[in-house]
């Protein structure tokens, strides 16, 4: 049957839980475009001849055929589509910069809309006042203390606080930080909060 | 924003005396726009009046904090409700960002028709950032996959692709204004119309449809 | 809580689909029996039970939901759609006895998805097909709510296989509520996490080095 090839990348993704980006399927895009040619090819080879030689029975089959062209196209795009919705919440999980395994696995069109979109977001948080903004990919739940005790998972190097005291984040120490600083690395998995 | 206003001196007037809420009205006024925003299923008005007067505060509240000594008991406090009232801020903004992406052409579409007097559903800032997912996400789609199909296949109507919101979705809601006579519609097909009274105090579970109109105006609450 | 960031483009409510949706595409392929009532010329490879060129009228085959909905025309019938077995009068008096009982992942695993979209092809029977997917959901709901509400640290699989996936959906929302709200009653609902995806990735990456 057509537009396995199609079905293909929608399991895929499917398969990919809990939002993870699999690699971008470059193969697999073109081959449903290929199938998408014979068929808009075989298409236009029908018309002409139910035209020329008023082959009315040929309707049904140029039908069909258009049927999963429609298919592919709406299997590709939503590929694309949901693909980009993983792309966007990588930037409200990790941060603007995103590790190189995950960046790996992205085409260099989505490269392109991600660094659009991260711009996009910067320019609206910039301009909602103050001096610089509101960075409203933090504070994710309600604060209940000003400050949290985190354990460092990893060594990450050095760390300014706001009245300038300088930490050095070392694996497997401990720290009672300002909540606020630590939410992004904790969602890194760099800092990991500690509950008493 | 303040430029604009300040074109019309009525305007002007109704902007001075919005001027006068103090902070614990305006605090309250988030709240209301916050829990609303989070729990309708659409976009509601853009509230960018409270937002730019609450990053007003939270400034002033910054550079108060700056001035009261180190180790002070009250410093803490009062950074407290710093962090509560930006987190609030921001999880209201989050959701209406979360939406406009959610909804990008309907949103855009609605902004378009919308009449002249009409409030505006986006604030500026969102409008801007709308108007760039769009032509971002088209450019993309186009760049890999449409401009390589077909020749009649090579345009998606977003309109028609991406979801609109679904506005039979039930919600809850606490009545701040009674309102009498709504009109209820049939959850079945053996089910007919009917109307009921909405008491001051009491609270609901309705279809967002129904109540939509008095969430804008205020007259309830959604919880 | 806004904290999970991806959110993927949800399936149609009732006979609607969502042209976006992953859910709705894979709903979608499902394959219906068809018989064609004309001859789809030049198309006869798509019949693996024949070699013929082309497919002739009256050819019993199936073919994806997708399809039969694009075919599909009330007034020039250019194929006619059968209702799959567990649609038909047989099945649905065992529905409608006790819904409790079936195995609808086996059965579906898109029984109520699937069962709308049929409402699409004119059936005599489509009042009755409408009239046990109600009956069958409300049947279920009770005990399936019931128990997403209740199994805190349970072993839910062997429940949960025999949903279909709207109840699957439904029951895992009621067990993400449950889980909130145990861990809100702990005092740990502050508490700040990793994100799933960076863990995710984590993990893969450990995976990838292990042979």
């Amino acid at each position: 049957m057509f537009c396995e090839k199609a079905m293909e990348l929608i399991r895929e993704l499917q398969r990919s839980s809990e939002g993870q980006l699999p690699a971008f399927n470059e193969d697999g895009l073109r081959q449903v475009l290929q199938e998408m040619e014979a068929l808009y090819e075989q298409n236009q080879t029908d018309v002409n001849e139910a035209k020329a030689d008023g082959r009315a029975d040929l309707i049904p089959s140029i039908k069909l055929r258009h049927c999963c062209l429609l298919r592919n196209q709406r299997c590709l795009t939503a590929y694309l589509y949901d693909r980009l919705l993983r792309i966007r919440a990588l930037r409200w999980e990790y941060g603007s910069v995103l590790p190189a395994n995950v960046r790996f696995h992205m085409c260099a069109e989505e490269v392109q809309w991600f660094s659009h979109y991260k711009k996009s977001l910067a320019s609206f948080m910039r301009s909602l006042g103050g001096a610089e903004g509101l960075d409203i990919t933090q504070d994710m739940k309600p604060p209940k203390s000003l400050y949290i005790q985190v354990r460092c998972l990893k060594d990450h190097g050095e760390l300014e606080i706001d009245d300038g005291t300088v930490i050095l984040l070392k694996k497997n120490s401990q720290h009672f930080l300002p909540r606020w600083k630590c939410e992004q690395l904790i969602r890194q998995g760099v800092l990991e909060h500690v509950m008493s | 924003m303040s430029d604009a206003l300040s074109d019309d001196g009525s305007v002007n007037q109704d902007d001075s005396q919005e001027d006068v809420m103090t902070p614990a009205e305006l605090i309250a006024k988030l709240e209301e726009a916050w829990l609303n925003e989070k729990f309708s299923p659409e976009l509601q008005e853009n509230k960018s009046e409270v937002v730019e007067c609450v990053m007003e505060q939270l400034t002033h509240m910054e550079e108060n904090l700056q001035r009261v000594k180190k180790g002070d008991a009250k410093a803490s406090i009062h950074r407290m409700e710093i962090d509560r009232i930006r987190f609030v801020l921001s999880s209201y903004l989050r959701s209406r960002l979360q939406k406009i992406e959610k909804f990008f052409p309907h949103v855009l579409e609605k902004e378009k028709s919308r009449g002249e007097g009409d409030p505006s559903l986006l604030s500026p800032e969102e409008f801007a950032f709308a108007k760039e997912y769009y032509a971002n996400t088209e450019t993309y789609l186009k760049a890999v996959a449409l401009k390589h199909m077909p020749p009649n296949l090579q345009t998606v109507d977003m309109l028609k692709a991406v979801p609109e919101p679904c506005l039979d979705s039930f919600v809850f809601l606490r009545v701040k204004e009674k309102q009498e006579n709504i009109l209820v519609e049939p959850e079945t097909d053996d089910q007919r119309e009917y109307v009921v009274d909405l008491e001051e105090g009491s609270q609901h579970l309705m279809r967002y449809r129904t109540i939509a109109p008095l969430v804008s105006t205020g007259a309830v609450q959604l919880i | 809580m806004d904290t999970q960031s991806y959110l993927p483009v949800q399936p149609g409510v009732g006979m609607e689909e969502n042209f976006l949706s992953l859910d709705d595409i894979l709903l979608s392929h499902e394959r219906l029996p068809i018989r064609t009532e004309c001859s789809f010329p030049r198309l006869g490879f798509l019949d693996k039970s024949s070699d013929s060129q082309d497919i002739p009228e009256g050819t019993k085959m199936e073919l994806p939901l997708w399809l039969s909905k694009g075919l599909y025309e009330k007034k020039r019938r250019v194929l006619s759609v059968e209702l799959p077995k567990v649609y038909r009068e047989g099945w649905r008096t065992v529905f409608n006895a006790d819904p409790n009982v079936v195995d609808l992942h086996k059965m579906g695993p898109y029984y109520y998805g699937l069962g709308s979209q049929m409402l699409h092809f004119d059936s005599p029977e489509n009042p009755e097909i409408a009239q046990t997917l109600l009956q069958t959901f409300m049947g279920r709901f009770r005990r399936n709510m019931d128990s997403s509400q209740n199994a805190y640290n349970e072993d839910t699989s062997a429940l949960v296989e025999r949903l279909d996936c709207l109840e699957k959906a439904l029951f895992s929302s009621g067990q993400s509520g449950l889980n909130s709200f145990q861990s809100w009653e702990k005092g740990r609902a502050s508490q700040l996490t990793a994100s799933s995806l960076v863990l995710n990735y984590r993990k893969r990456k450990i995976n990838d080095i292990q042979p």
